[in-house]
């Protein structure tokens, strides 16, 4: 056969055929059977975007809110014995109102008279505030942070600790730590504040230099000079003429902040009120070495934590954390 | 009989007296290619069955641009080219002695080229797949070869070798 002959033959070839069954019935069936299927994975989805949605619902971020005195503001709306606050809602209360807010399963937020604030973010690993103006006093029980408040100033960043929290319309504050310890913080400047010490914050500057309670007002007028006023070298040295052994928290941070040809002079002062721990040298402290800082905070949070632990129970050297002995 | 035109619209519209319809123009045109493209009956049974319920669910995306019978024609090429892409090699193909009426159809009324058309039929369905599926969709239904390498997935070089290579087959196959 030539290819000719073979394309006649593929030519003649039927278009058609019909099948030697019928198969419609098969056909009929299989369509009735993909309809019915057709809805199961609809029906399923749909009860699925319920779940999620009834879910979502349930557990949409909320805290609980106690109304402590007054008439609060969830929201718009006045809070009666107690509300929830979600995300993104805002709490305020007046002159003569009050209110308590559960943090979640990890402590709780007593709302002063006089302050709006938001709730930023509740879930596991962040449960935030923002402190517009007003105060809280905050107490958390956990691990170090997990409880933020945003102010104008910056942010407290809980390290497992008591503390009250206020700034005023203008965005400044005061942080004064009566447990453990908190970071305050911003983009470029942070402070560590240990139980029973106080920060100035202002905002668009951050934290001030934190100071113990019972420093002298001299001392805390020089530091807000350097901190706040531009006060520079001179407040610098004010604040070394001033400072005590128990204020060795406040050098710590003044060495970070002051030029650095006054870094030597800072040292001295600090290692001559506490001596550096083994291991931190001047050098590596005035060259502001990470382990250098970091060691000597340890010493000085010991010490300071021991003076106010034993407070009114055992006179502790503010230079060494040794109990004092009285000949 | 309804207009064509007709009946898909009423088919579109999920009417399955007109669907059926429908079936019944065009079942004996796409079982010959599903035939001619499996080489087996009972496969190409089931592929027939499958491009009418495919048919069903696509039925809403056919706008008219085309003639229906090319459009139902591409889809049922495409069902079962993607089957057989997505299943293993059939095992049992049609043999020649299995059931030559059917392989040769009904329709022909010349004795002499009803014979010659099952020894084609036969012919084709003995060629190896590649071959074949070029064979039936050149030469009997009539795609060109850059169609042919979209709907198989070889390049056009390759469509055309097989049909030279089932050509030649085919003409020694008839010539025994």
């Amino acid at each position: 056969m030539n290819e000719d002959e073979l394309q006649r033959a593929v030519g003649s070839l039927p278009k058609s055929i019909e099948p030697p069954r019928d198969l419609w019935p098969g056909i009929q069936a299989r369509l009735r059977n993909r309809r019915n299927w057709y809805w199961i994975p609809l029906v399923a989805a749909a009860v699925l975007v319920l779940v999620l949605i009834a879910r979502s619902i349930q557990t949409q971020p909320a805290w609980d809110v106690t109304n402590l005195a007054g008439r609060p503001l969830l929201g718009t709306t006045p809070l009666a014995a107690s509300g929830r606050l979600r995300v993104g809602d805002w709490l305020q209360t007046d002159d003569s109102s009050r209110a308590l807010i559960a943090v979640g399963h990890i402590g709780q937020v007593e709302v002063k008279p006089g302050t709006r604030l938001q709730l930023v973010a509740a879930r596991r690993d962040d449960h935030r505030l923002a402190l517009a103006r007003g105060g809280i006093d905050a107490t958390v029980d956990a691990v170090p942070r997990l409880f933020f408040v945003e102010t104008p100033a910056g942010t407290a960043i809980d390290l497992g600790c008591a503390y009250t929290l206020e700034t005023d319309s203008l965005g400044n504050g005061r942080l004064h730590v009566t447990r453990g310890e908190v970071e305050f913080a911003t983009g470029l400047r942070s402070s560590r504040v240990l139980l029973g010490a106080i920060i100035q914050t202002r905002r668009a500057i951050g934290p001030g230099i934190p100071y113990v309670e019972d420093a002298p007002g001299p001392l805390v007028r020089a530091l807000v000079a350097f901190d706040f006023e531009q006060g520079g070298a001179r407040a610098a040295r004010n604040i070394l003429a001033l400072a005590r052994a128990q204020d060795a928290m406040s050098l710590w941070h003044l060495l970070q902040r002051v030029d650095p040809t006054l870094r030597a002079t800072v040292y001295d002062r600090l290692a001559a009120l506490v001596p550096p721990p083994p291991g931190v040298t001047r050098a590596r402290a005035i060259a502001l070495d990470s382990r250098a800082l970091a060691g000597y905070w340890t010493k000085i949070h010991s010490i300071h934590f021991r003076r106010m632990i034993l407070r009114g129970v055992r006179e502790i050297d503010p230079r060494t954390g040794t109990t004092l002995r009285h000949e | 009989m309804a207009p064509p035109d007709d009946l898909v619209a009423r088919a579109q519209a999920g009417d399955q007296t007109a669907f059926r319809e429908l079936y019944r123009q065009h079942v004996g045109r796409v079982y010959a290619l599903c035939l001619r493209l499996t080489a087996n009956s009972g496969d190409a049974e089931e592929r027939t069955q499958d491009v009418f319920v495919r048919l069903w669910d696509k039925l809403r995306t056919f706008r008219g641009e085309s003639a229906f019978s090319s459009w139902l024609h591409r889809l049922a090429v495409n069902v079962v080219l993607n089957e057989r892409r997505t299943t293993v090699r059939r095992e049992r193909r049609v043999m020649p002695v299995e059931d030559p009426v059917n392989v040769g159809g009904a329709q022909h009324t010349a004795p002499f080229q009803v014979g010659l058309s099952i020894d084609l039929e036969r012919a084709i369905a003995e060629l190896p797949d590649g071959a074949r599926e070029v064979f039936v969709l050149y030469d009997i239904e009539g795609y060109a070869h850059a169609e042919i390498a979209e709907l198989v997935g070889i390049a056009e070089g390759t469509s055309k070798a097989q049909l030279f290579r089932a050509r030649q087959l085919l003409r020694e196959k008839l010539a025994g």
